[in-house]
């Protein structure tokens, strides 16, 4: 059985189509790549996924569960997670106060607990400070611990949404376009992450236009072209395919 | 079927908020706040129009141009120097919302001591009834339906064939774009909020000597403006207008019948119209 | 390891213990019972303003907070006068049924946010004056409903008498402060905290990490409607009585305006402040001889608060920037160091 399954799945915004029967299947442990002009549904897809969006038509399966037409909080409590391209913090939060907004999943305790600050509560919260701060040397956010999120840089902030994404321990992690904004080093830096993530089991989904990165970290490539999915496959052979450059460059070349 | 002339209160009603709410929603197009002062204006407009008959001795056409300029110079300074310092990256609606709420007691107090608390009246401005037959309708009434249908052509005049009208549906519509073809946004507030609290004047002043007039009047409108605009639909100047038509008939017409019922049945329609369709009859899906 | 006065933690002990001394003592300094009242009643409203900002924690406008307190009033002013029930149970009830209708209410327009949210507060609080106005078998309509005071407590050596003055008032009315706010502070600083924080800054980033936003909000929103249930029903026994104009939209509005004077970002010492301030400025004004100046000087007083402190901040962080600076001497920005 797949991990994550797209049966038939179709959504419409009015009456464009931006994914149009699109059929996938991905087993645990890849690094899926998507690709595609602008505006070929990539997101529409991750949002589709994360339950942001249900489909028009067809079905998403989460390890043979049906997953589509469940609301986002739902989903991410299946251990789906995914990062966004813009609308990245929690606006007004310190570094570390957005990790641990965003640790709601790690917390077994109740609320109760917390209120009466019982010896339970308190013992899982250093547990999950030490991950946050764990997570924070690992993306090198560590001098930037108690300063608003919002001063960051906008590679660091991008870092930063990956690690609040990381931090909920996910099984499928989906990336939209993680290194967009960033320069050599900090994509170098987060393809790094990314693999020792990978490493660690995790499905990965990633949204890139960086071929470099693409190429160096995903395992299968998937080309989606106004909502269709034109190739599927290992990278190097996809991205040398006739109809992938065209649907980058146009068919016309003289 | 109720008589003749709780159907001509209803237009009446219907005409007034109609003014108002085209003004709320002007301002919300492009300020993006809702403006709970609308309501002071309407009545600082009323003072101005019977301070200019009354004392003047001025007649009411000109009394209520004076209004319109001066109340609508009146809410450009207050966009100036309270709106525009509340809005923008990081101050929530609520300061904004604060702020205007505030005002409200401002103005109604301002006008209490300068004006005073008790009741006036306009009713010798155009005296006299036109008889119809069956009933018998008083100038002052049809001269609100003929205000404000001069003020929904002239507004439909302005917004679509002068240049100032083409820059306030543009930035209404995308304020980047507006400013990137050289509309400044800070100027088109400034202009909107004028014309909005200038129509809101004249609507008080030709309101004048059909009720009463004194510091508190301005309350109830701007519930009912705000009332018609979302059934509307809240960005919609069409909406503004056909919620203000429904509104008023409803209002009269129910209140015919029972008088806490009709409010009763405004607001539960409001809340139904919120939670089930909140961009109301013509609003776009716009918060 | 050098000895020394950690004023950090020692000077901030020594004045809440000082200021908790005289705040016990209050009744007995002063003579005068007008503003004892007063207090008394600023006290009712920071409860409400408690709820409100607690609301807007999780980013939600309520501009009917009000209503609660006159469904508490009012639940509690037909228990006792037409039902003759007890004080207490009445007064319990009071808050109960406050929670349960936010309960419900809220679970039903919760899902709708800002403008439109705040707009259906208003509705709201509206349709809860023009109920208690013309329901009049139950309500007594415009009229209002009379209430009597709690009973007379019999404790060894004295009594406490409601009905001789308003000092038994001033404690019971600490006693609900001091318990709202330590319940309103735990809640700002545990976890769910966190969270409401999380929903009102990010709502979609929320969910997607696994939060479920409308339990939250309908957490919040009921845990606000049960405090202000209370609030209310004191409010109704210490005047003696209810009427529908007595909380309405415009004290709705009054709640809001002393949350942000006092400054949202606070959950506790924000409303103290500012329901105390406004509330004493609001009386003192009243008192003034020109008529209707009380009017304007209150619109203006809070539109000049808002324009003029800095953006999200209120009295009370005035007064912790003061404190820090002046007295602790404090560099603007901290940093701190962390352990490697």
């Amino acid at each position: 059985m797949p991990y994550l399954e797209l049966k038939n799945t179709t959504k419409h915004f009015g009456k464009l189509a931006a994914l149009d029967d699109i059929d996938l299947q991905i087993e645990k442990g890849e690094t899926l790549g998507i690709v595609g002009p602008n505006g070929s549904g990539k997101t529409t897809l991750i949002n589709l996924i994360s339950g942001y969006y249900r489909p028009t038509r067809g079905e998403i399966f989460f390890q043979g569960k049906k997953i589509s037409g469940l609301r986002p909080d739902q989903i991410a409590k299946l251990g789906i997670i995914r990062t966004f391209q813009s609308n990245v913090l929690y606006e007004g939060a310190t570094v570390v106060e957005s990790m641990l907004i965003s640790s709601y999943q790690q917390y077994k305790t109740s609320h109760w607990q917390s209120f009466f600050e019982t010896k339970a509560w308190k013992d899982e919260n250093e547990k999950v400070v030490g991950k946050v701060i764990d997570l924070v040397k690992l993306l090198d956010l560590l001098n930037d611990t108690f300063l608003p999120a919002e001063g960051l840089s906008h590679g660091y902030q991008r870092m930063l949404g990956i690690g609040m994404a990381m931090i909920s321990n996910p099984g499928l992690l989906l990336l939209d376009e993680p290194t967009t904004g960033m320069n050599h080093e900090e994509a170098k830096f987060v393809v790094d992450k990314i693999k020792k993530i990978s490493e660690q089991g995790v499905t990965v989904i990633l949204i890139e236009h960086n071929m470099k990165v693409l190429l160096d970290v995903a395992t299968r490539v998937v080309v989606l072209s106004f909502g269709n999915k034109i190739a599927d496959g290992k990278p190097e052979e996809v991205m040398n395919k006739q109809e992938v450059i065209e649907a980058y460059l146009g068919t016309e070349t003289l | 079927m109720p008589p003749a002339g709780i159907w001509i209160d209803g237009l009446i009603q219907s005409c007034i908020y109609m003014t108002m709410a085209f003004g709320m929603v002007l301002v919300f197009s492009i300020l993006g706040i809702l403006n709970w002062t609308h309501g002071q204006f309407y009545m600082l407009g009323a003072f101005v129009v019977y301070y200019g008959i009354a004392a003047a001795g001025m007649p009411l056409p000109v009394s209520m141009l004076i209004s319109a300029v001066l109340i609508g110079g009146l809410g450009m300074l207050v966009e100036k120097f309270i709106i525009e310092r509340l809005t923008g990256p990081g101050y929530g609606p609520l300061y904004v919302t604060v702020a205007t709420l505030a005002l409200i007691f401002f103005f109604e107090g301002a006008s209490g001591m300068l004006f005073g608390a008790l009741d006036k009246g306009l009713a010798t401005v155009l005296p006299g009834v036109l008889d119809l037959g069956s009933f018998s309708v008083s100038y002052q009434k049809i001269a609100v339906i003929i205000f404000t249908l001069i003020v929904m052509v002239a507004m439909y005049v302005v917004l679509n064939f002068t240049k100032v009208g083409l820059a306030i549906r543009a930035a209404a519509q995308d304020p980047v774009a507006a400013s990137l073809h050289g509309i400044s946004v800070g100027q088109v507030s400034l202009i909107v909020m004028g014309i909005g609290c200038g129509l809101a004047a004249m609507a008080g002043g030709i309101m004048a000597p059909v009720y009463v007039i004194n510091p508190f009047m301005g309350r109830t409108p701007m519930i009912m403006s705000l009332l018609a605009i979302i059934i509307g639909g809240i960005g919609s100047l069409t909406g503004a207008i056909v919620g203000s038509i429904i509104l008023g008939f409803l209002n009269s017409v129910i209140a015919y019948r029972l008088s806490y019922i009709s409010e009763l049945v405004l607001f539960l329609l409001v809340i139904i119209i919120l939670l089930v369709r909140p961009q109301g009859l013509f609003g776009a899906s716009r918060k | 390891m050098k000895a020394y006065i950690d004023y950090k933690n020692v000077v901030p002990k020594t004045v809440i213990g000082l200021m908790i001394f005289l705040i016990v003592l209050v009744p007995v300094m002063t003579s005068n019972m007008a503003t004892l009242s007063m207090i008394i009643l600023s006290g009712v409203w920071a409860i409400a303003v408690m709820g409100f900002t607690l609301v807007l924690r999780t980013g939600q406008f309520s501009m009917g907070q009000a209503a609660f307190m006159a469904i508490g009033g009012y639940t509690s002013a037909v228990l006792t006068f037409k039902l003759s029930m007890p004080f207490w149970p009445s007064f319990f009830l009071a808050g109960i049924v406050s929670g349960v209708v936010a309960l419900l209410i809220g679970s039903v327009v919760l899902r709708v946010g800002g403008t439109y949210f705040s707009i259906i507060t208003l509705a709201l609080c509206e349709i809860v004056r023009i109920v208690a106005q013309e329901w009049e078998p139950v309500t007594d309509g415009a009229r209002g409903l009379m209430t009597s005071p709690p009973p007379t407590i019999a404790l060894p050596g004295f009594e406490i008498n409601f009905a001789a003055s308003p000092v038994p008032y001033y404690y019971f009315m600490l006693v609900l402060v001091a318990v709202t706010s330590l319940v309103f502070r735990q809640i700002g600083r545990s976890r769910m905290g966190g969270t409401f924080f999380g929903i009102a800054a990010n709502p979609t980033l929320a969910e997607h990490q696994g939060i479920r936003l409308m339990k939250y909000r309908v957490i919040a929103f009921t845990v606000a409607g049960v405090f202000t249930g209370f609030a209310g029903s004191f409010y109704a026994h210490f005047l003696s009585v209810i009427s529908p104009v007595m909380l309405g939209l415009w004290q709705s509005i009054q709640i809001m305006m002393m949350s942000i004077v006092g400054g949202v970002g606070s959950l506790v010492a924000g409303p103290l402040i500012g329901a105390l301030l406004l509330y004493a400025f609001g009386i003192y004004v009243s008192r003034l001889p020109v008529f209707n100046i009380q009017y304007l000087l209150f619109g203006t007083v809070v539109v000049l608060v808002v324009i003029i402190l800095p953006k999200g901040t209120g009295l009370v962080d005035l007064w912790d920037r003061f404190w820090r600076k002046v007295v602790w001497r404090e560099k603007e920005f901290e940093f701190e160091e962390v352990e490697e």
